[in-house]
């Protein structure tokens, strides 16, 4: 009885939480993005598409490209650099183990806007990393770090490498490795081995690692502005100038529903994957 | 139901204990205020600051806005904005009468397109945004106009402000039009000569523009004069150059929102604020220039002679104020994007 309701509670706060500071304000931004612009009330309730006509303009899905080959090159860097580690890691002796992904997550406990900042300190001009290749004869010049491409994808995959090593190391530690004994002794070579066991057991880890990279690189535009001097306009910088610089509203709304439409296709198809993992194939067995 | 009345006296109490107290309600940029002047102020008035920050005038606008009455008494909005709050009736005329103090203020701060008369709005800090170079790196001599950003020498070396308004005035100015133009004929050329200014540019920052400056990561670009002089306690080589076309000038201003509780109170603590002892507290603490004439007099020798944040009054008649441009910042918008997207 007591612990039913304790249940009740438990769960009816954290709904009670949702609803208000998620689906009422999200319910706000879809309404929105179907009025009219109004230069003195903000929006006039007149029911218009125009909102999501202006955001079918070149500029827009110029900015939505370049946001998603962003997001998608930081998935990509972060999962070849993730994969090999945790698949390392997992094989390491208990207590190193822990060490290593502790040290995975003490950065955490930091603002990533600070460790941002950090990475600036590194990279600029005058900087450690520029000042020691200075001193030891490496280089004339300093070098160009800082406001490059380079920075920028650094910075993402450094904020964002955390969540592609825990779900791939979780998924990798749930390894059958008598399957791959049993495929050794069988004959196979070490690429197959990869390829057909290794890879599609830990499917479901680089689905879920994939996804909890991609999403965030889609919305982080500070790192882009500090690291790579904002001289590219992101979605996210999309929708806060037209919020907060021509206060059109309906535009910014449209392309905040739009952003949300990518993120939830791109969950579903998370949600395939995972379900196609617990279902079928290998997945049972392991 | 005893236990949730409990609760309800004891969540109440303090609103209950204090309701009693008057209080002003005051809406401010962040780290804009030096917090002994708000201790001083509750102290010799008995009166309690209720204190908010914000980050930009478009947060403030905007929770302005939504608040119809029982709102903030004093807010501090810039020029442009004050236009806009002016024309929105946001804002409430002012009673000079109860603002003695104001006799203080630069006068050459006063009487400005955007707000004649200072019927609504009491400059409270002020500055300009100019050229600065690194003359380490650039001769100051050979820099005198914006189309000197546009130098090819300066490739990937140019900083410009992260900030619609300021690079197309800049732009905009570069070709003699005024910064404030609604004309989007003129918008279009600024636009198109900003983008040949492109390949120059290394950072866009509005923020903390002395930062790149001081990193060795720009040579030249645009910077607020308060960051000259905060970059000069690190390094001597930022210079300001006021350009021939002009300056961009702003200013924050301190109004009493139409949604106000307490007029009276508003008052009192803008005229505590005009009191040259407290400008010159806020301006040592803040770091910008002060509105306040007498207080800048107070100021040690090096800060009020230092022409990046104190400039003369040639270059005050020569620059320009920002103002709003109503609709027209729909057409800056869609060439910023343009410019951005490049």
């Amino acid at each position: 009885m007591v612990r039913s309701r304790f249940r009740n509670f438990s769960i009816g706060s954290t709904m009670l939480w949702i609803i208000i500071f998620v689906v009422v304000p999200y319910i706000f931004v879809v309404l929105f993005s179907f009025l009219e612009r109004d230069p003195v009330t903000t929006v006039a309730w007149r029911f218009t598409l125009a909102g999501y006509g202006e955001i079918l303009s070149p500029v827009f899905l110029k900015v939505c490209w370049y946001s998603l080959l962003l997001a998608l090159g930081t998935t990509v860097i972060s999962l070849l650099v993730a994969y090999p580690f945790a698949f390392f890691l997992v094989r390491l002796p208990e207590a190193y183990r822990r060490i290593l992904l502790l040290l995975m997550i003490i950065p955490f406990w930091t603002s990533s806007l600070i460790r941002t900042y950090a990475l600036v300190i590194l990279f600029k001009a005058n900087g450690i990393i520029n000042t020691f290749l200075l001193w030891t004869g490496v280089i004339d010049e300093p070098l160009n770090l800082l406001y490059t491409q380079t920075a920028v994808f650094v910075g993402l995959v450094y904020t964002l490498l955390p969540f592609m090593v825990l779900p791939l190391y979780t998924s990798i530690h749930k390894l059958d490795w008598r399957l791959i004994d049993a495929a050794r002794d069988l004959g196979a070579t070490s690429r197959h081995i990869f390829f057909r066991i290794i890879l599609p057991l830990t499917m479901p880890g680089i689905v879920a690692g994939s996804t909890m990279v991609f999403l965030p690189a889609l919305g982080l535009f500070y790192i882009p502005d500090f690291l790579g001097g904002a001289r590219s306009m992101l979605i996210g910088n999309f929708i806060k100038n037209q919020f907060l610089t021509t206060g059109n509203w309906p535009v910014g709304s449209a392309a905040s529903v739009f952003l949300t439409l990518i993120m939830c296709l791109f969950l579903y198809v998370y949600f395939l994957s995972s379900r196609k993992a617990h279902t079928g194939g290998m997945g049972d067995m392991a | 139901m005893r236990r949730l009345l409990v609760v309800l006296v004891l969540v109440l109490l303090p609103v209950l204990a204090f309701g009693a107290k008057q209080e002003v309600y005051v809406f401010n940029w962040t780290e804009y205020i030096d917090p002994g002047v708000i201790k001083q102020f509750e102290q010799e008035t008995g009166i309690k600051v209720r204190y908010s920050t914000y980050d930009s005038n478009e947060a403030m606008f905007a929770k302005l806005k939504l608040v119809k009455k029982a709102g903030y008494d004093v807010a501090f909005p810039s020029t442009y904005y004050v236009e806009r709050m002016r024309k929105l009736n946001l804002i409430q005329p002012l009673d000079k009468a109860k603002i003695p103090n104001m006799k203080h203020i630069n006068p050459s701060l006063l009487n400005k397109p955007y707000d004649p008369g200072n019927a609504y709005s009491i400059p409270y800090m002020w500055g300009s945004s100019a050229i600065g170079v690194n003359s380490k790196y650039v001769d100051p001599k050979g820099i005198t106009s914006w189309n000197d950003l546009w130098n090819p020498k300066y490739k990937g070396k140019v900083l410009l402000m992260d900030d619609v308004r300021e690079v197309f005035a800049m732009s905009l100015r570069s070709m003699g039009y005024s910064g404030n133009t609604t004309d989007s004929a003129q918008i279009r050329k600024a636009y198109e000569k900003l983008l040949k200014l492109r390949p120059n540019v290394k950072v866009f920052n509005s923020d903390s523009p002395r930062q790149p400056f001081l990193n060795n990561e720009v040579v030249i670009g645009q910077i607020w004069g308060g960051e000259v002089y905060q970059a000069n306690q690190e390094n001597r080589d930022i210079k300001l150059i006021y350009p021939k076309e002009g300056a961009i000038f702003w200013a924050d201003n301190m109004v009493i929102p139409g949604s106000a509780r307490n007029v009276g109170l508003a008052y009192k603590f803008i005229d505590f604020l005009c009191r040259p002892e407290v400008a010159k507290k806020n301006c040592e603490y803040i770091g910008y220039a002060t509105t306040n004439l007498k207080a800048q007099q107070m100021l040690d020798a090096r800060t009020k002679n230092h022409k990046a944040v104190y400039p003369d009054d040639a270059e005050m008649k020569r620059g320009e104020f920002q103002s709003d441009v109503g609709e027209a910042i729909m057409t800056y918008e869609k060439y910023w994007e343009m410019l951005k997207t490049q």
